[in-house]
């Protein structure tokens, strides 16, 4: 589903991304994890075509597309979804009404009707109670406001109603107490499929109790320094970054 | 000033002049607003038009306008069906409309008001003594020169009291309709004396429309609000882009009574308005909002005074323009709280949002405290739209024109939404903002 070729990318100036492949197949599920300014956000805002960012070489392959080649917003129809580290605040556009433009968007891009606000709210409805959310979240203004947590369910409200191919969940689980952890940890699984894939950046084994994982890479300094299969990650737990990027 | 630039301020005073002789001799001012009309003319010697330093002509380019020659207005036609398009739903029964600045009783309908608001012409209300008293003294003390070009040629205009303790239900709708004219520039001087006395309420919007263009309305609005009073205040500036805007509004509160203004601006070639506000005792209430939305060469300008006077009162202004193209805002505004004006909470914010390189946005708030006890802040930004925003809705397959749209509005919209008329909303949502939708790509 996704390749990753020997990425090189960064800002203007500063080389973040140095060397970066990875294999993503459909039904699998990757965890990314690393210290603190390793460049995984950084990769995650990549793949979604954040205007701040260069690629100077390297290549992405998105189902077969070379994914480089698309606006943010078409990476999004083709299917691919970041759930945000920091989710933007947006005063003043009512998260229902936002909400229901991006599911019509993919509607109309995939030739099928748009939904009007009646027919929407049920399908809002549904996926709010998967992950227990009260309603008043679909009358405020997208994120704005939000505590933490209640961002982060939103990220993942959005992950529910888009149903995308490949979701990058960058650290979904920081800002979420043990219960909204596993109430968002169960919408997640719910959402996976044998069809679809699931990169989850995270700090903690944690999250990966409740999502498990079949994968786990190692970033440090812009490069995967280890991979290897769940375990990896306890492993990191018990005995943090430090064995694995010995000092230069 | 170089020479050039003055001896076209001096024709055009004199052009000025000359067109107040005309007014006196053939438009015949009435006996009754004669005295005040005299005055108000002593008042423009004195003032004169301004130069490019005048302070409060900053950010405003008068010579166009000053250097035009204009007629004073004749009395056009207009089709009722034009106005009917106009008046708001829920104003049916509660409209008067002014076609350059006269009333017109065929055009209006003020039954719904029933026996709680007296409406009469200018030279009517002028009969009190209060009223003449009050129009007097604003003349006398008038600094804006286009407010005293008003009164120098006010002869039609309406008086409106609102009786006390009389809090009037349905909204009333005051329609501003400009002939505008085929061959020449014409002024016209909407004069609008409102008076609210002790405990009434009542919420007004004005609207301001042109069948043609190419006028200057110079209009002018006085409002008084007596103890415990409340007026909702909504003036919607809808001329065709040709046409030149002044509209001053001077505001009296009294103890404990509130004015809640909304302004939204489509501009034309020059909108200005001036706001004037007094609290003059405790615990009056101000708040003043406006939107503008400016594309290709439009400008709207504010200028704004307020006065806290008394004690335990309290102002609020929001202002929000959108300019693309070579739009051109500014915002002046002063808030002076009197050494004695202890305990006074005032806020006063501008937002600008740039869509273009060539837009233009002036700013220039300023707080002027002589007590010591008062709460004040005042904030001005000006910026494009946000990246990270707009990024993030195109991580939900929003296309970038679509999230612009979406963020543009919603920009606007935090103001149109404090518009306590609905279908005065629902209007800008058709009007003001879909005046963007043409020019992003
Ligand atoms: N806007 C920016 N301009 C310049 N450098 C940036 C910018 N944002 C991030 N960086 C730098 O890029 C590097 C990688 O940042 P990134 O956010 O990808 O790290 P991360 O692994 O996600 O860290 P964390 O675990 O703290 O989220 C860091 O050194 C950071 O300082
Ligand atoms: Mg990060």
């Amino acid at each position: 589903m996704l390749e990753i070729k020997d990425l090189y990318a960064g800002f203007d100036e500063t080389e973040i991304l140095k060397g970066i492949s990875l294999s993503v197949k459909k039904g699998e599920t990757h965890a990314i994890m690393g210290p603190n300014g390793s460049g995984k956000s950084t990769l995650a805002k990549i793949l979604s075509g954040h205007p701040s960012y260069i690629v100077t070489s390297g290549e992405v392959l998105f189902e077969g597309e070379n994914l480089l080649d698309l606006s943010t917003e078409e990476r999004s129809l083709a299917g691919i979804f970041m759930g945000f580290q920091y989710p933007v605040e947006i005063p003043g556009v009512n998260n229902a009404e936002f909400l229901r433009m991006a599911y019509n968007a993919r509607q109309v891009n995939e030739g099928k009707d748009e939904v009007d606000p009646l027919d929407f709210d049920d399908i809002l409805q549904e996926k709010m109670d998967l992950l227990s959310m009260e309603s008043k979240y679909k009358e405020r203004s997208c994120n704005d406001g939000f505590s933490g947590g209640e961002k982060k369910k939103n990220e993942i409200l959005q992950m529910a109603i888009l149903r995308p191919l490949l979701s990058v969940l960058d650290e979904t689980d920081s800002g979420l107490d043990i219960d909204a952890l596993r109430v968002v940890a169960d919408g997640v699984n719910r959402l996976k499929n044998k069809d679809n894939a699931l990169i989850l950046i995270t700090h903690y084994q944690r999250l990966l109790d409740h999502i498990e994982p079949d994968f786990v890479h190692v970033l440090s300094k812009g490069t995967f320094v280890k991979s290897g299969g769940k375990d990896l990650a306890h492993d990191l737990e018990a005995q943090g970054y430090d064995w694995l990027t010995p000092t230069n | 000033m170089s020479s050039a630039l003055a001896e076209n301020k001096n024709s055009a005073e004199s052009a000025f002049f000359s067109l107040h002789k005309t007014f006196l001799e053939k438009v015949k001012p009435h006996a009754e607003l004669l005295p005040l009309n005299r005055s108000a003319l002593g008042r423009f010697e004195t003032l004169r038009f301004p130069d490019r330093k005048h302070e409060m002509f900053t950010f405003v380019n008068t010579k166009d306008l000053v250097t035009s020659s204009f007629s004073l207005q004749t009395e056009n036609p207009v089709q009722s069906e034009f106005v009917r398009q106009h008046v708001y739903a829920g104003c049916e029964q509660s409209h008067l409309t002014l076609v350059d600045g006269i009333l017109r009783p065929d055009l209006s309908d003020a039954t719904a008001l029933g026996t709680s608001v007296k409406i009469e012409s200018l030279v009517e209300a002028a009969k009190s003594e209060s009223v003449r008293n009050s129009l007097k003294i604003s003349i006398e003390q008038e600094n804006d020169v286009f407010a005293s070009i008003n009164s120098s040629f006010m002869k039609q205009g309406i008086g409106l009291r609102v009786f006390r303790n009389k809090q009037v239900g349905v909204p009333l709708q005051i329609l501003h309709v400009s002939t505008g004219s085929g061959n020449g520039s014409v002024m016209t001087v909407p004069r609008v004396f409102v008076h609210l006395e002790p405990l009434a309420e009542l919420k007004l919007i004005t609207k301001y429309v042109g069948v043609k263009g190419n006028y200057f309305i110079n209009a002018v609005q006085d409002f008084t609000v007596e103890d415990d009073a409340a007026l909702t205040y909504t003036q919607v500036q809808a001329d065709p882009d040709d046409a030149w805007h002044f509209s001053k509004n001077r505001i009296l509160l009294k103890r404990n009574s509130r004015f809640f203004g909304c302004q939204a601006s489509n501009g034309t070639r020059l909108v200005r308005h001036h706001s004037e506000a007094r609290l003059s005792a405790p615990g009056g209430e101000l708040e003043l909002n406006g939107v503008s939305v400016l594309v290709e060469d439009e400008q709207a300008h504010n200028f704004i005074r307020i006065h806290h006077e008394a004690d335990h009162c309290t102002s609020s202004q929001h202002f929000k323009n959108i300019i693309n193209d070579r739009g051109r805002a500014s915002f002046d505004g002063t808030v002076i709280v009197d050494k004695g004006a202890q305990l006074t909470n005032s806020g006063q914010l501008i937002d600008n949002l740039m869509l273009s390189d060539d837009g233009r946005a002036d700013c220039k708030p300023n707080l002027m405290i002589f007590a010591d006890d008062v709460k004040c802040a005042h904030g001005a930004t000006v910026g494009q739209l946000d990246v990270n925003q707009l990024f993030y809705l195109k991580t939900r397959g929003l296309s970038e024109l679509v999230a612009k749209k979406l963020l543009t509005r919603s920009f606007a919209e935090s103001i149109i939404q404090k518009i306590p008329f609905p279908q005065v909303v629902k209007e800008l949502n058709n009007t003001l903002l879909k005046k963007l939708e043409a020019d992003h790509g």
